[in-house]
C-alpha cells in the first residue's frame, strides 16, 4: 500500500532546503525587528514607563525633542533631533520649528526627556512648540520598566 | 548550519521579547480659537502634581505620592468619564504640574488617562505663587 507522502518503503525522507528556507525568513524577520528597536533608545535619557501609550508612529511627519537631565548640575539638556539648542534662545528654536512644521497642520512635536526630569523644563520645549504653531503634542515613554 | 542559524533564531527570538518599545501619550496646548457660533463649555477638571508626587483632583488629593498604578485616580477618571457621556458633555482635562515635579510623575498621570481612555487633556506647568 502506497503511503501517504512517504513514496516508498521504510523511513519518509527529511526535507532540509525547505526548512533552511524557513529558517532563513524567520531569522531575517527577527534581525530586522530586533535591530530596528534597539536604534531607538537613547542611552542618556532614561524614559518613564508609559505603558498605556501607542505605539510610536514614526511614519507621521514629527520634530524629536531630547531632554536629559544632569543630576549633578539639576539642568536639563535640550537636542532637537541630534543637534543640541540654546534654551534661552527661544525665538531661534521657533523659527527652526515652525519652518519644519510649514503649512502641514498635523506636524507634531514629540518629546522624549529623561524621567527625573522637572515639569518647568518641559514647559520650555511646550512653549517653543507653541511659539512654533505646534499644537500636537506627544510625550514619550517606554512600554515596561528597565 | 542548521545548528548555527537555529542559535542565531534562538538569540534573536529572545531579544526580540525583551525589547522595549517606545510609546507615546498624546496631548494637545492650550490655545484660542474664534468661533462665530455659540460653543459649550466642556466640564473641566484640573488634575495637580505637586513636587513630592501628591496627586489631587481639583485640589482634593488622591492616593499617596508613593502610588505609581494610581488605582484611585483611574476609578475617579473612569466615573467622570462615564457621567460625561451620559450627559453627553466633553471632558476636558487639565494636567497642571507644579514646576519641580518629576516629568516621570506626569507621565504617570497621563498613562492614567489613556488608561480611561480619556483623550481631551492639555498640560500646563503650575506658574510659583
Amino acid at each position: 500500500m502506497a503511503g501517504g507522502g512517504g513514496g516508498g518503503d521504510g523511513e519518509p525522507e527529511f526535507q532540509v532546503a525547505p526548512m533552511i528556507d524557513v529558517l532563513l525568513v524567520l531569522l531575517i524577520f527577527f534581525m530586522s525587528i530586533t535591530s530596528s528597536q534597539v536604534l531607538k533608545v537613547d542611552k542618556n535619557i532614561s524614559l518613564p514607563v508609559a505603558s498605556h501609550g501607542v505605539k510610536r508612529d514614526d511614519k507621521a511627519a514629527a520634530g524629536l525633542i531630547n531632554i536629559s537631565w544632569d543630576k549633578t548640575t539639576g539642568q536639563a539638556k535640550y537636542k532637537l533631533d541630534d543637534r543640541e539648542l540654546d534654551p534661552n534662545d527661544k525665538d531661534g528654536i521657533a523659527k527652526e520649528l515652525q519652518a519644519r512644521k510649514g503649512t502641514n497642520d498635523k506636524y507634531r512635536l514629540l518629546i522624549r526627556a529623561d524621567k527625573d526630569c522637572h515639569a518647568k523644563y518641559i514647559s520650555k520645549a511646550l512653549e517653543w512648540a507653541g511659539e512654533a504653531g505646534i499644537d500636537n503634542i506627544a510625550f514619550s515613554g517606554l512600554n515596561r520598566e528597565e | 548550519m542548521i545548528d548555527v542559524v537555529f542559535v542565531i533564531m534562538l538569540f534573536f527570538m529572545v531579544m526580540a521579547g525583551a525589547v522595549k518599545v517606545e510609546h507615546e501619550l498624546k496631548t494637545t496646548l492650550p490655545g484660542n480659537a474664534e468661533t462665530s457660533t455659540a460653543t459649550e463649555i466642556p466640564d473641566e477638571i484640573t488634575i495637580g502634581v505637586s513636587e513630592n508626587g501628591q496627586i489631587t483632583i481639583n485640589e482634593d488629593p488622591v492616593g499617596t505620592p508613593q502610588d505609581k498604578t494610581l488605582d484611585g485616580l483611574f476609578n475617579e477618571m473612569t466615573k467622570l468619564k462615564q457621567a460625561a457621556i451620559q450627559s453627553s458633555s466633553k471632558l476636558l482635562i487639565t494636567v497642571q504640574a507644579e514646576e519641580a515635579a518629576r516629568y516621570e510623575r506626569v507621565i504617570n498621570v497621563l498613562d492614567v488617562l489613556a488608561r480611561a481612555d480619556i483623550n481631551n487633556v492639555t498640560f500646563a506647568v503650575a506658574e510659583p505663587e
